[in-house]
Parts: structure tokens; C-alpha cells; sequence
């Protein structure tokens, strides 16, 4: 009975530390500066005002943030997972001489073993040299190169889990690869792809160094660069920038809500056999 | 269509799965390669179904050369051993997935589902999905997808193996009901020799990748080209003892064991001294009292199986099973006497194996 109070408590507290700071942040965002830092804090009663989330929208650029992101998340996301689950199918099905998809999956997974912030000046350059600096374009090259690894390891363990007969039956009926791939390997794998989408989605959405690095200008900046934009040296907009992590928040959560039972079997699938 | 190889082999690596095989198979029949795990049958079927390439040698379904095709085009339906259904399926949708991958008109395709399901009793279970469905209907499932748009050669890759004994037994009876009424040239694999007895007009017993035999099944049991076909094939297994032939006395003499042989089995046997003898449990007839010119033998155990008793006995320094009436009791250790009926066993070369035939 205690032990089981015990990982109760102990369950609880773990949710406390992560949403405490999520609260604070809607919170914030929805208090009048005089209510924001007020001591003792004012964790419940205050009058609420959605000045901030008006200010974010219409008189700063966040709105334009908002877009820019989710072009540069989704496009990139769509680019990473296309290219990528047509690799990790090659990687898991296809007869490689002398297990050359050994080498070229750990070759692949090695562009992600160096810190992003190393490839940050060189990108810079190879962008301002084809003329890409300030634009969305960038981001979403750089995006699904950063994306790309990660995406085809997943859906090549996604499709390794699937028996060969299955695909080969499918040959056998009389459909090419390609058909055999897009109309049952697809299908069976969609928890993988949707878990790797929505991971994709999240990276790229929450990107800052890229991002930083490569867009200055008010209509090719992401939220995360547009948020932290508002910390200056002569002030900080915490309500400007809670409500705009907020709107950033929004629809991450959303899409993870409507995947979600996806995204909990995709995240098993690796460890039961179906 | 009939289907022919010649010479093939196939090589994982250095070693050799298939080893210079070569099958002459006439259209409508059933063809079954029997052999133990790793003999080569299965990737013999995946060859011919295309999903593995031949090292050497042709593969000709209907007189044509399809080593290079690609394995859609080979017109070959397979049953796989797990059955290899699409789990995100219908029942209908798997079935219609050969014709639907063929652009088959919408209304010809439902219609032929209907059909073949009707065939197979599986009308009623259209609509669900291949997890909702028990093992026997998942391989009714797995035979109707295949028989759907009538190919040239059904290949099966042990598909009954799954399914418990009594399933097991009534679809091998349907099975080779269906082959009847189809008329379509099938190769069947199994490691069962049961299955291959019962179903195949002709059994290729394979071993270590080579071919061992390729006859009928009567013949594989009755005249088995070596030692290992003879093992192999029979429940229980042959009898094999190894003895001297003594010419002047026409007699078989192995430690305790003396067995009179008769005029035309000793010409067969030429000059040889030393011989495996091989006889089937059938063929040892037995009495709880002595008789004249019966070997003597203990009891080590029996099996009442009902129908049969199986008795296992000590023979001198050897083992030997009998196949005994279903009321035929003893005692273990109990003493009997055994006949050998020699006119009806196959005689093995000592070193080779193989075995020495009448002619004729």
C-alpha cells in the first residue's frame, strides 16, 4: 500500500516539475504586467487579459512567424520522411554486397553524432552563396538533412518488423515493389510513420540555432528566433513571449492529440513483436 | 503448365542450398518436395516463384525460360507458410488484392471474390479482418487470395503446418480435393512425409540440397533409392540391420539374427558379403510362442495405438519395431519370436547407402 503511494507521489511530482513550467508560461501569458512578477506570485487569482495574445498576433509579427515555421516544419518534415522511408525500405529489404547497408545506415546516423552547431557555419555560407539566406527554402533543406537520419533508422526497424512474406505475397499477386510498398508495407507501418512524422514535426518546429543562424529578416524568421527576439537590452516582453510559446505549443499539442494513438503504438512497436 | 528445371542450383555464400536439380514436372500434377529442414525445397519454390535468383541452371514454367523474369510476371500463385495475409485488409480485400493489382473491372472482381469464397466456405467472414479470423480460416483465406485468378502453377510453402492435427488432416483432404477440380500443376513443400504420401502424384525427396528421389509415392515407399528415402518416408522408420550374406546357406546373418533369403534377392545381390538390410515394420510378424525358424527377441516396450500395436524389441545387439494387431499384447522384457518377410525387403549397399534393386 505505501509502495504504491509512494509511486504514486513520486509519479506526481515527476508531472508537476514538467507541466509547473508550462502553467507558469500560460499564466504569464494571460496576466497583466503589474500581476506577472507580483510577490508573493499569483497563482490563481488574477484578472485575465488577452492583451499579449493581441499584441503577438496583430501588432508584433508573430503571426508571420506562425507561418514561416510551420512551411519550414511541414515541408521539411514532408521532404525527410519521403526520401527517408524510401531509404530505410532499401536499407531493410533491398540485397546489399558485403552488408554495404550496415556502413551506409551507420554512415547516415554518423551525420548526427557531431554537435548541429559545427555544420552551422558552413551552412551559413553554402546559403548566402546560392543567394538563400533569409528565405523559408533554407530551413527546409536544412531541416530534412537534419530530419533525414533520424527518419530513415526509424522506418527501417519500422519495416524490418514486418515479415518479408508478407511483402513478397504481395509480389507474388502480381504487384511491382513500389506498389507492394506504397499498398501494404505503407499501410502496415503507419503507426511508425506517423510516430516519426510527429518527431520530425516537433524537431524541426522547435529548431533555434538554424534558424538563428541563417534568417534575420521579420519574414523569414520562425517562432522560436521571433520569441527570443523579444529579449532585449533594454527590456524583456514576458507577456508578448509567453503568449507567442503558447500559440508556438498549440499545435504541436493538437496534432499529437490526434496521432496519439498512433504515436503510443508507434513508440512500442520496436520493442513487442506484432 | 508443366514446369521443368534443369541443372539448378543456388548458392548462399559458398554453400550450396540447391545443388544441380533437376525436375521434370508434367501439367495438372501435384508435385510435393518432402525433405528435412535445409534440404533446399523451400528455396527450390522461392526460385520458381522468383523471389530468389538461380545461380546456374534454367527454370521453365509452360516451355518458357523465366529465370530473368520478375516474379509478377511469372503468372504463379503462392501459399505461404505463415500465410502472409495484409493485416490491414478485409477478408474480401486480400482475396481481391492479385486482381485489383491487375485492373481487373470492379464488378468482375466482386464477383469472383464471391466465388472463390464460396469454394473455399469463407462467404461468411468477408468483412473482417485477417486478425478476427482462427488459423484454419486464415489459411482458407490464404488459399482463396491464390487460387483467384487462376495462374499457371500454385506453389505452396508448407501451408498446413500451422493448423492443429485434426484441421491439419481435413484440409489436406480438401486440399487435394480442390487440386482435383482445379486441374493446376502444384508444388507442394513439406517436411511431413504424411502429407507428401497423401497429396502428391509424384514426391521429390530432397536432401542436403540434392535431389534423392522423384517418383511416385508407392514407389518411394515400396522401392526407395537409398537409405535415407527409406528412413525418411514410413512411420515408423524402417528397420535397418547390417550383416554378411553366406551364399552356401542362402542366409542374412547379423550377431543373433539368421534370415533365409531367397533365390532371386541373393542374384540382386551378386557378389556382395556385407549388406544393410532394411524392412519395414510391417513386415516383422510376430508370436508370444516359439516357432520354427522364428528369431528370437525381448520386449523393450510397446504402443498401443488402438488400430495397431507398435513393438519395439531387442534383437540381439539391434532395434527393431514391428507393426503388430491392435489386440497384440506383451509385457516389457516378455519374450517373443519374430518373423522377417525377406521376399518384401530392400537391400542397401554397406557404404554407399544406396539401395539394390530388383530390376523391374
Amino acid at each position: 500500500m505505501t509502495a504504491r503511494a509512494a509511486k504514486y507521489a513520486l509519479l506526481i511530482l515527476a508531472v508537476l516539475v514538467t507541466v509547473a513550467p508550462v502553467y507558469w508560461m500560460i499564466t504569464i501569458s494571460l496576466k497583466a504586467e503589474v500581476d506577472q512578477f507580483s510577490s508573493p506570485p499569483k497563482w490563481f487569482a488574477f484578472a485575465p487579459t488577452l492583451a499579449h495574445y493581441h499584441d503577438a498576433l496583430f501588432v508584433r509579427s508573430f503571426g508571420r512567424y506562425l507561418m514561416t515555421s510551420a512551411v519550414a516544419a511541414v515541408a521539411s518534415t514532408v521532404c525527410a520522411m519521403v526520401a527517408g522511408t524510401l531509404a530505410g525500405y532499401a536499407l531493410a529489404r533491398l540485397r546489399w554486397p558485403g552488408r554495404l547497408d550496415r556502413r551506409l545506415s551507420l554512415w547516415i546516423l554518423s551525420t548526427r553524432m557531431f554537435p548541429p552547431i559545427l555544420s552551422a557555419i558552413p551552412f551559413f555560407v553554402m546559403m548566402s552563396d546560392l543567394g538563400l539566406r533569409n528565405s523559408v527554402l533554407s530551413l527546409v533543406v536544412v531541416y530534412t538533412g537534419m530530419n533525414l537520419p533520424f527518419v530513415v533508422w526509424m522506418m527501417r526497424g519500422f519495416f524490418r518488423e514486418i515479415p518479408r512474406e508478407v511483402e513478397e505475397a504481395a509480389m507474388v499477386d502480381g504487384d511491382t515493389r513500389l506498389g507492394a510498398l506504397w499498398r501494404v508495407l505503407l499501410p502496415m507501418a503507419r503507426p511508425g510513420l506517423a510516430a516519426t512524422a510527429i518527431f520530425c514535426l516537433i524537431i524541426s518546429w522547435n529548431e533555434f540555432l538554424f534558424a538563428l543562424a541563417l534568417t534575420q529578416t521579420d519574414a523569414s524568421m520562425t517562432l522560436p528566433v521571433g520569441i527570443a527576439g523579444r529579449v532585449t537590452q533594454y527590456e524583456t516582453k514576458w507577456g508578448v513571449m509567453s503568449a507567442a510559446g503558447v500559440i508556438a505549443m498549440l499545435p504541436i499539442l493538437i496534432f499529437a492529440l490526434a496521432v496519439q494513438r498512433h504515436l503510443v503504438r508507434g513508440l512500442s512497436l520496436g520493442a513487442v513483436k506484432g | 503448365m508443366d514446369v521443368r528445371l534443369e541443372n539448378v542450383t543456388k548458392r548462399f555464400g559458398g554453400r550450396a542450398a540447391v545443388d544441380r536439380l533437376d525436375l521434370a514436372i508434367e501439367a495438372g500434377e501435384f508435385i510435393v518436395l518432402l525433405g528435412p529442414s535445409g534440404c533446399g525445397k523451400t528455396t527450390t519454390l522461392r526460385m520458381l516463384a522468383g523471389l530468389e535468383d538461380a545461380t546456374e541452371g534454367n527454370i521453365f514454367i509452360g516451355g518458357e525460360r523465366v529465370n530473368d523474369k520478375p516474379t509478377r510476371h511469372r503468372d504463379v500463385a503462392m501459399v505461404f507458410q505463415n500465410y502472409a495475409l495484409y493485416p490491414h485488409m478485409t477478408v474480401a480485400e486480400n482475396i481481391a488484392y492479385p486482381l485489383r493489382v491487375r485492373r481487373a473491372a470492379r464488378g468482375d472482381i466482386e464477383g469472383r471474390v464471391r466465388a472463390v469464397a464460396g469454394l473455399l466456405e469463407i462467404d461468411g467472414l468477408l468483412k473482417r479482418r485477417p486478425r478476427e479470423l482462427s488459423g484454419g480460416e486464415r489459411q482458407r483465406v490464404a488459399l482463396a487470395r491464390a487460387i483467384i485468378r487462376e495462374p499457371r502453377v500454385y506453389l505452396m510453402d508448407e501451408p498446413l503446418s500451422n493448423l492443429d492435427a485434426r484441421l491439419r488432416l481435413q484440409m489436406r483432404g480438401e486440399l487435394k480435393r480442390l487440386q482435383h477440380e482445379l486441374g493446376t500443376t502444384t508444388i507442394y513443400v513439406t517436411h511431413d512425409q504424411a502429407e507428401a504420401m497423401t497429396l502428391a502424384h509424384r514426391v521429390a525427396l530432397m536432401r542436403g540440397g540434392k535431389l534423392q528421389q522423384f517418383d511416385t509415392p508407392i514407389n518411394i515407399y515400396n522401392r526407395p533409392a537409398n537409405r535415407f528415402v527409406a528412413e525418411f518416408v514410413g512411420s515408423p522408420s524402417m528397420n535397418f540391420i547390417d550383416g554378411q550374406l553366406e551364399r552356401e546357406s542362402r542366409t542374412f546373418i547379423s550377431g543373433g539374427l539368421a534370415l533365409t533369403i531367397g533365390e532371386s534377392e541373393l542374384e540382386m545381390l551378386s557378389a556382395r558379403e556385407q549388406v544393410t538390410l532394411g524392412v519395414r515394420p510391417e513386415h516383422v510378424e510376430l508370436s508370444m510362442s516359439e516357432r520354427e525358424g522364428w528369431t528370437t527377441a525381448r520386449v523393450h516396450v510397446t504402443e498401443m495405438m488402438g488400430n495397431e500395436t507398435l513393438v519395439f524389441l531387442r534383437l540381439g545387439g539391434e532395434r527393431i519395431v514391428a507393426r503388430a494387431a491392435g489386440d497384440f499384447r506383451a509385457d516389457i522384457d516378455a519374450p517373443v519370436w519374430a518373423r522377417f518377410d525377406t521376399a518384401r525387403a530392400v537391400f542397401f549397399d554397406i557404404d554407399s547407402g544406396e539401395s539394390i534393386l530388383k530390376s523391374g
